[in-house]
């Protein structure tokens, strides 16, 4: 069994050689000790050259792999040492090197060492290199009587002694080393061809799910659009013309889909409906509930009109603001997941007297400025916005207007308006700058709110839908 | 015990008790995690009465008005009690904007606050 086994030692020719390392590295010294272990042989490991030699003298090794760079005694003191004494001399000496510099073979030559591994090294090129070293045993000759070689090397004289059989060895390890190198390299270029060629296959993916996105992209900001028009839709149609009235408004989305809406429109011969719905949130579901509440919220006759109905002769019956909200909310209630709620001002003018019923879910409070002179009056109703409380009653409220009044419905993103120091733009600012444009038309008082709310949020803009409705009565 | 992200959580008496720890209430995506988060502390209880702590919070978002309403609805629904507490002047100005500042029950602190569940 022990044959089949795949743990068997790669050199069982020379299993359990007694070895002696000389490593400062505790990690590279315990790596290298359970390699050595694991093959089957002894290994005593000492942490400098010193306390290697001394081991050496104690107990005379087979073998000694030792590092170069080392406190107290260097991997070349220790050699020498080794090298130059006549019971020790005959040991196989491997120098680990990272043979950085030619020099280094010289030095290595001139400590007598017999091989060199360079580092880093595969543990099993190590092992064979042992195998190598003890199939060759070194001929116990003295050093002293050893040829002086003189080398000259980046135009500096060395002159060393060495025996022949050494500088066969270590020449031989030096070229072995360059051949081990170069078969890496090798290696690692076969595998570097192989990661590039999975880099292009990634790449090809990731350019292709790229693609992928840009049409989702597309798709999307094309599906956007369509709502963004769908949501156009909900305003006041361009030539709102009601005799008697004057109208102007201003729709700024925070973005492309907006919760906000408003719209004014003849209910019937007498009546006009105004509104300002300002949907919770932004983005689509706040914008799929726009276009959902702005359904029930149309001056045509249907079943799903809460405005307006039809009587059995035919008439057209006009409902009344407060019921127009309690119905709303109870339609509304199921809305559990989204947390979704909207607030809302819906009024009712009866065009020949000029008076307005109107209701409030939560919605900020109208603002009057009479044509008599006198500060904008804020006319607020109580009301919890619309789909917040379940069967709540809503109660309207009744304001008269005087020839030339003109009333500003608007969503809280015009007090709320924060600049860039959080201040909200607020109550009392906007009916100043209401006020001071009472002298020009009304369109263009419209625009001076918009314009001052939009100065306010300055560098960042607004980050709620801003929304304006004026109404001017002049019968 | 406190293992949520957005809120901090007690129980004093039978009063579930939520700080929020966000300073800003304004996106999408925290608000989702604090609608679940809530949905998890409150468990299965029924009518639980709740003590929300505004105090750490300086701006919020109309879309967390909802998530109070969802709320509110659930705990009047088992005939629990739902208070605040802790609310700043500017985000106080967002309930009374939309007059829920008279749906809630809303109190000075946390203390003034337990005080009234007795």
């Amino acid at each position: 069994m022990a044959g089949e086994s795949p743990a068997s030692p790669v050199w069982p020719a020379h299993a359990g050689v007694d070895v002696l390392i000389a490593e400062d590295s505790r990690m590279q010294g315990k790596i290298l000790q359970k390699r050595l272990t694991d093959a089957g042989h002894t290994v005593r490991w000492a942490e400098n050259g010193a306390l290697a030699l001394e081991m050496a003298r104690e107990r005379r090794p087979e073998i000694i792999v030792s590092d170069i760079e080392m406190p107290v005694a260097t991997g070349y003191d220790f050699c020498k040492a080794v090298k130059t004494d006549p019971a020790l001399r005959s040991i196989p000496f491997i120098l680990l090197s990272t043979l950085s510099d030619p020099i280094d073979i010289i030095r290595g030559l001139d400590a007598g060492a017999d091989n060199y591994v360079t580092k880093p090294y595969e543990p099993d090129y190590l092992l064979g290199r042992m195998e190598a070293l003890l199939a060759t045993p070194i001929a116990d000759e003295d050093t002293g009587s050893a040829a002086t070689l003189e080398v000259t090397l980046a135009g500096q004289a060395f002159k060393v002694k060495a025996g022949r059989q050494q500088v066969l060895n270590l020449l031989v390890s030096t070229f072995e080393n360059a051949v081990a190198k170069n078969q890496e390299l090798v290696v690692a270029n076969q595998e570097l061809s192989v990661a590039r060629d999975g880099l292009q296959k990634t790449n090809a993916e990731l350019t292709s799910l790229n693609a992928e996105i840009s049409r989702i992209n597309a798709h999307m900001v094309r599906d956007l659009e369509a709502a963004a028009k769908v949501q156009r839709s909900l305003l006041p149609a361009d030539d709102v013309a009601i005799p008697t009235l004057d109208v102007a408004w201003k729709y700024v989305p925070c973005q492309s889909l907006a919760g906000d809406f408003l719209n004014i429109f003849p209910l019937d011969d007498e009546r006009v409906g105004l509104f300002v719905v300002d949907v919770s949130g932004h983005g689509v579901p706040s914008s799929l509930m726009a276009v959902t509440v702005s359904r029930f919220l149309t001056p045509k006759v249907s079943d799903s009109s809460l405005l307006v109905r039809q009587a059995p002769d035919g008439r057209v019956l006009v409902a009344r603001p407060a019921e127009v909200a309690t119905q709303l909310n109870r339609l509304f209630q199921a809305d559990e997941f989204s947390g979704l709620y909207f607030t809302m001002l819906y009024g009712v003018l009866h065009v020949p007297s000029g008076r307005l019923e109107y209701v409030s879910g939560g919605h900020p409070a109208l603002v009057r400025v009479p044509a008599a002179g006198g500060p904008p009056e804020f006319h607020g109703a109580e009301g919890f916005p619309i789909a917040f409380v379940p069967d709540v009653e809503y109660e309207h409220k009744t304001l008269d207007l005087r020839p030339g009044d003109r009333i500003y419905l608007y969503s809280d993103g015009v007090p709320e308006a924060m600049d860039a120091a959080q201040e909200p733009y607020g109550e009392d600012k906007m009916a100043a700058c209401i006020d001071d444009s009472r002298g020009e038309p009304l369109a263009a008082s419209v625009t001076a709110l918009l314009t001052a709310v939009e100065q306010w949020c300055r560098p960042n803009g607004p980050l709620d839908d801003v929304t304006i409705l004026g109404v001017e009565w002049k019968p | 015990m406190d293992q949520f992200r957005r809120i901090q959580t007690g129980k004093k008496g039978d009063v579930f008790m939520v700080l929020f720890k966000d300073k800003k209430i304004l996106d999408d995506t925290v608000l989702d995690e604090i609608r679940g988060e809530l949905a998890q502390f409150l468990g299965k209880a029924s009518g639980p009465d709740v003590l929300l702590d505004f105090s750490g919070v300086e701006f919020m978002s109309s879309a967390m008005l909802g998530l109070l309403g969802q709320l509110h609805r659930k705990v009047s629904g088992g005939q629990g009690r739902l208070k605040m507490c802790g609310i700043r002047p500017e985000i106080f100005q967002v309930f009374k904007l939309t007059n829920l500042d008279k749906l809630f029950s809303i109190h000075k602190d946390a203390p003034t606050a337990l005080a009234t569940f007795t």
